[in-house]
């Protein structure tokens, strides 16, 4: 058989290369294959990495996403002791996040208190960043963010940028995907992370992305601040979260937005004050938008299409910002 | 006053149907969380194939359950090793399959379903999962394989039906022409079982768009009298295609008229409900066709949740006085209390703060509606304009109990 593949391979050429990956499996249908002795059994952490350590080189990402989510499910009745061990001494990143992720899912549903701990530890203190990302994306979507105190605000100053995305996405997700974006410790975690980081990107791309309507006053005056930064990004993502301040804080935030497009210069960041501007005053935003209309030529169309789409009366906001996006597209 | 229950209207000819009612509304979600009850038919789970699979595989799922020996994580096989020590005993034992991995590498169109039967007669829900995703990938872009499959789906077992139909309705041939018009065809045959019926049509949900001879048929076939089970599947699927298309083309008309046919046209209640509530997860803003349309069924509509429905859907529509004066008068002529509570509501949906007027009228002609008027007038003047905030800030989303007692 295999002289049959080589000779196959080299009458063919190119063709036979393209067609390689069909081949085993043509190979494997002609005898018919005895099947598998299927038997169900109890899973063991050693069984299971093996398994997910075979099964990355796994053509199928159906029984990849099977073995991943096996290891999370069996995770609470594993061995403890077991789970910690292998996490501790895996070096490689894929298999230490599978083994993280085992660890948060024992969390999560309390089977161990404080298993989260010595995954943060981890997403800290491993010398690789690429273990330290892993850790990370471990965590992702689970309610890891309420129990790792400052763990966020430390990894988005990480010498890694990979690191320091890998911690915004898990707070975007988070908020977004864990809270729906109605609670409020969630977004103030998120907020205080974007403050403290150093890095313009992570900054924007956290506050870009974030529901605020739920955030403490000192998360409000910390966007607020950053409406200041040298940054256009960061200004224009400040802006943004800015749009979506709870109800106490939206006459503040008007008029902080309202001051701010005068000096502006940054027309990227001028369209992003029109569109929280038109947010955070519904149809009472239209005589605003008409007198900064005139303050930038370069945006008159901009504020047209915001004027007219209020105008509809939608009441949500959600509407209002896809009945503009259908006016811009529309031919 | 006893609040009256969306529920009542469940009763009828296939009040048996699976899932047709949502027990909860999440605050969190959004406009479309917005109704009521069945607010989740269509956002319940993107991949979910337990309603994809039809009525008997529903059924048999609840089965094994009662049994304690079918869910996730609690079988424990003939070759089960014996537990060293009890674990915990709110946690049950996952279960890992000896030569799985062979099973994975070797699996083919060809050996599927006699390979799949032991994994599938174990209960395993996980494993399910994975064979459902494997099939798809056997499957693959190729028509000839996605028709075998769906050949397969006329005798299988409910198990293995909720696979074959799962894998089918993510494959990439499911998009094709002739594999998308066998579905319709054997979807609507009528030699098959209702509960394979609906299995195959909610199989379509996945589809683009339909073009206009195939949502003709599944619109006539929907409100026929005999569709049943089947005809409750293909008006969910229109309503899903209907919001993907919407969404990626604007396109809407066509659904929309499809949708209001049945839900004026079937003799079944619970099917015209479906037709005349699903729009709202699309939220296109109603043109006067089918505002007219709406506006007659909440005068006219013998079901309470269907004018509940009508209600939800005119609250987004291009002339907001017109929707006020509708709701102002329907509210006086309204008898339903949870009907009314939408009138209520959706008018502040309709037009904001500029709907205060009117909803203070309402709650002078029933004054329970009284301390529901200050709420909303007390949101509108602490600055909130969004109706989903307005909504996520109201103390009791559920005043009148209108929302309990579905299944």
């Amino acid at each position: 058989m295999p002289r049959l593949f080589r000779s196959a391979r080299s009458a063919m050429g190119l063709l036979a290369l393209t067609l390689c990956p069909l081949l085993p499996a043509g190979a494997r249908a002609a005898p018919p294959e005895a099947p598998p002795a299927l038997r169900a059994s109890t899973c063991s952490v050693r069984g299971l990495m093996d398994d997910i350590r075979r099964g990355l080189g796994s053509g199928s990402a159906a029984y990849k996403r099977y073995l991943r989510t096996l290891l999370r499910e069996a995770a609470v009745t594993l061995p403890d002791a077991e789970l910690r061990e292998a996490f501790a001494r895996e070096t490689d990143p894929l298999m230490a996040e599978h083994l993280a992720a085992a660890l948060v899912a024992r969390a999560e549903r309390e089977a161990d208190l404080t298993a989260m701990d010595a995954v943060a530890r981890r997403a800290v203190e491993d010398a690789d960043p690429a273990v330290r990302a892993a850790t990370l994306r471990a965590m992702r979507r689970t309610g890891a963010l309420e129990k790792t105190g400052d763990l966020y605000e430390r990894m988005v100053r990480d010498e890694s940028p990979q690191v320091r995305q890998e911690a915004a996405t898990n707070l975007i997700e988070d908020n977004a995907h864990v809270y729906a974006g109605q609670y409020g410790p969630a977004a103030d975690t998120a907020v205080a992370a974007a403050a403290a980081s150093n890095d313009p990107e992570v900054t924007a791309r956290i506050l870009d992305n974030l529901s605020t309507e739920k955030i403490s006053p000192e998360s409000a005056e910390r966007i607020q601040s950053l409406l200041r930064s040298d940054d256009a990004n960061v200004r224009k993502a400040a802006v943004n979260a800015l749009g979506g301040v709870p109800a106490e804080r939206m006459q503040g935030s008007r008029e902080a937005l309202l001051g701010m497009y005068r000096e502006e210069k940054d027309p990227g960041v001028r369209k992003a004050l029109l569109q929280s501007i038109a947010q955070l005053g519904f149809e009472g935003a239209i005589p605003d938008l008409q007198r900064l209309r005139a303050m930038d030529p370069r945006l008159a169309g901009e504020a047209d299409a915001w004027i007219e789409v209020l105008g509809m009366g939608l009441q949500e906001w959600s509407l209002l910002l896809r009945e503009k996006q259908r006016l811009q597209q529309a031919p | 006053m006893t609040p009256e229950s969306l529920h009542r209207s469940a009763a009828g000819p296939s009040a048996d149907l699976p899932r047709r009612r949502a027990p909860l509304l999440l605050a969190v979600c959004g406009g479309v969380a917005l109704l009521a009850a069945g607010v989740a038919l269509l956002t319940r789970h993107p991949d979910d194939t337990a309603a994809t699979a039809g009525q008997d595989a529903a059924q048999e799922a609840s089965r094994k359950g009662a049994g304690g020996g079918g869910q996730r994580g609690a079988f424990a096989g003939p070759g089960a090793a014996p537990e060293e020590e009890p674990p915990p005993p709110r946690f049950e034992e996952a279960v890992c399959w000896r030569e799985l991995e062979r099973f994975d590498t070797a699996v083919s169109m060809e050996n599927f379903r006699a390979w799949a039967a032991p994994l599938l007669a174990s209960g395993d829900s996980l494993v399910a999962d994975y064979l459902t995703e494997r099939l798809t990938e056997l499957i693959g872009n190729d028509a000839d394989r996605a028709t075998e499959v769906l050949t397969w789906a006329r005798d299988a077992g409910a198990d293995e039906f909720e696979v074959l139909l799962g894998a089918l309705r993510r494959s990439e041939a499911v998009h094709q022409g002739q594999v998308t018009a066998k579905m319709l065809a054997q979807g609507m045959d009528t030699t098959l079982e209702g509960g394979r019926r609906a299995g195959i049509l909610s199989a379509l949900d996945t589809q683009k768009r339909f073009e206009p001879a195939a949502l003709d048929s599944l619109k006539t076939f929907a409100k026929d009298p005999v569709a049943g089970e089947a005809g409750w599947a293909a008006t969910r699927t229109i309503a899903r295609v209907m919001k993907r298309d919407f969404e990626a083309r604007g396109n809407v008309a066509p659904y929309m008229d499809a949708l209001l046919t049945i839900g004026t046209e079937s003799p079944d209640e619970n099917i015209r409900y479906l037709a005349l509530s699903t729009p709202m997860h699309a939220t296109p803003v109603l043109d006067d066709q089918a505002r007219a349309r709406y506006a007659q069924v909440l005068t006219q509509e013998g079901s309470p949740d269907g004018r509940e429905a009508a209600a939800h859907n005119l609250s987004v529509s291009g002339d907001r006085k017109e929707v006020l004066d509708l709701f102002s008068q329907a509210f006086g002529n309204e008898r339903d209390t949870c009907v009314r509570w939408a009138l209520f509501r959706f008018a502040a949906r309709a037009a904001g703060r500029e709907a205060l007027p009117v909803m203070a009228q309402m709650a002078l002609a029933d004054p329970r509606f009284q301390p529901l008027y200050q709420i909303f007038e007390q949101l509108y003047a602490s600055g909130h304009h969004d109706f989903v905030r307005l909504w996520t800030n109201l103390p009791d989303q559920d005043p009148f109990g209108c929302l309990v007692g579905h299944d």
